[in-house]
């Protein structure tokens, strides 16, 4: 009895092993019950951890909606910024949601999904300044963040009109802090950053009045590069979020402010 | 300083991962102390001739930094043989080895300092290899091995915060979660200090009243 028994349990676990060689990581994650994502949570409003320690953000969201669409239950596995491609090649993770800048250095190793968030360059400037796009900064005094993008970026633009004049600050705080107190008129930063630092309360007299013309800086979800599988059900969650209207729903909740598009003008991604 | 924001969840956060140090130190010294009694007996009885191949497989988990255990272990569970376990399972499993290698050269010695002419002595009188072992090996190996196993338990209980690597969140991890929300890493880090000192003086005692109990007799 215990023979026949033992022989076909191990029948029964070769035709699964037989099986399992030919699914792919979409079967698997599926089959297993649970998406194990990357995200970094020290990256407000993208990654961050509430009150009670537990993971909050857009990443985090995204997600847990990535892992009801898939019917498993979402992971969170918390991976610092340069943790996060190796925690996928030595299979901690299924996928990579960690606000990631889909670079063609970075493709030679992971496929990336079509872009699911776009962090633009937007235009603060104190309420007092009068000023209201980007180009109204023309003249002014502006000032951001030393060795940043966007400072480089700034000052270009500022040596380029010919007059106002160029600061730069020692961080982030320090800009929003001159530009509260009317030291500067307006700044160019990330649109999370200017946001979040408007939101806060902390700089009274200053709103988010633009985008910046600057490069825009895509990111996407990614997964190892052979699994099309998965990127192609990547792809179309990505797509669906912006069609449902769930992209927008996340983005007036942690970010606020105008909705980036997700594709460069001219090109599918 | 002492203006802070840590709340008495955030307190009890660190306590829960305090929790989850002490368990996987539990497991992992109780079975790999097992393993490693089983092995050190075995290399001890068979001749390092016979028992090379156990030596140089307990030599690997000694050589290798935890860390890198760890995470290849991980790898290889997940990756070549396919198999979903949990952080917890592979940190307890390797942790395990680790304490064995170790153990099994600490039960090895231990045997070794129990004077042969004593052993003899037993025999003689009739008694079993398995007597031999249990009533003159046993009373007096234990008490050379106690200092040594007393301080691989407490190394075991803080190499254990590497585990955060496979998504265990211990006490180390706790401590970093905390630092990244509150932005207070020299308090944060005194508190950790402070939990990891908690559990471990009362071994590190409990091991001192040992040594000395046993020493009367």
């Amino acid at each position: 009895m215990k023979l026949p028994m033992t022989l076909g349990g191990l029948m029964v676990a070769a035709g699964l092993f037989a099986t399992s060689a030919h699914a792919d990581k979409l079967d698997d994650i599926i089959s297993s019950g649970t998406l194990r994502c990357a995200v970094v949570l020290d990256f407000p409003p993208m990654g961050s951890r509430d009150e009670s320690n537990n993971p909050v953000g857009f990443d985090v969201d995204y997600c847990n909606d990535l892992a009801a669409a898939l019917g498993v239950d979402a992971e969170i596995v918390e991976t610092p910024f340069p943790e996060r491609i190796p925690a996928l090649m030595s299979g901690r993770v299924d996928v990579g949601v960690a606000s990631t800048s889909d670079t063609l250095e970075r493709a030679k190793t992971v496929g990336f999904s079509v872009p699911y968030f776009a962090f633009e360059n937007v235009v603060t400037s104190n309420e007092e300044s009068g000023i209201n796009s980007f180009d109204d900064m023309k003249g002014k005094t502006v000032g951001a963040t030393a060795g940043t993008f966007e400072a480089i970026a700034l000052q270009a633009q500022v040596e380029e009109w010919g007059e106002g004049e160029f600061r730069p600050y020692q961080s982030q705080a320090d800009v929003f802090l001159a530009l509260s107190q009317g030291q500067i008129d307006a700044t160019v930063s990330t649109s999370t950053v200017a946001q979040a630092n408007v939101k806060s309360g902390n700089f009274p007299g200053i709103s988010v009045v633009g985008k910046a013309p600057f490069d825009i800086d895509y990111v996407a979800l990614f997964t190892n590069r052979e699994e099309y599988g998965f990127i192609n059900y990547l792809n179309l969650f990505v797509s669906q979020q912006v069609r449902t209207g769930r992209y927008e729903e996340l983005y007036a909740k942690w970010v606020g402010g105008e909705l980036p598009d997700l594709s460069a003008a001219g090109v599918t991604r | 300083m002492f203006d802070t924001a840590l709340s008495a969840h955030d307190l009890l956060f660190l306590a829960k991962g305090a929790g989850v140090t002490l368990l996987v130190t539990a497991i992992s010294v109780a079975f790999g102390t097992i393993l490693g009694i089983l092995c050190g007996v075995f290399r001890f009885q068979v001749g390092p001739y016979w028992a090379s191949p156990v030596t140089f497989i307990l030599d690997i988990f000694r050589s290798i930094p935890l860390l890198i255990q760890l995470v290849l272990a991980n790898a290889f569970l997940g990756m070549v043989l396919k198999l979903r376990m949990s952080g917890f399972t592979i940190a307890c499993g390797v942790l395990t080895l680790y304490t064995a290698a170790y153990c099994a050269e600490i039960v090895r010695g231990s045997i070794g300092s129990v004077p042969g002419t004593t052993r003899r002595a037993g025999r003689s009188l009739g008694m079993t290899w398995f007597q031999d072992m249990r009533y003159i090996v046993l009373p007096l190996a234990t008490r050379v091995a106690l200092p040594s196993w007393i301080g691989l338990a407490l190394g075991v209980m803080k190499d254990s915060a590497l585990v955060y690597v496979v998504q265990v969140t211990e006490l180390l991890k706790s401590t970093q979660i905390l630092i990244t929300r509150l932005q207070e890493p020299l308090f944060l880090l005194m508190i950790c200090g402070a939990f990891y000192f908690l559990i471990s003086f009362p071994i590190a005692r409990f091991g001192g009243y040992l040594e000395k109990r046993w020493s009367n007799d």
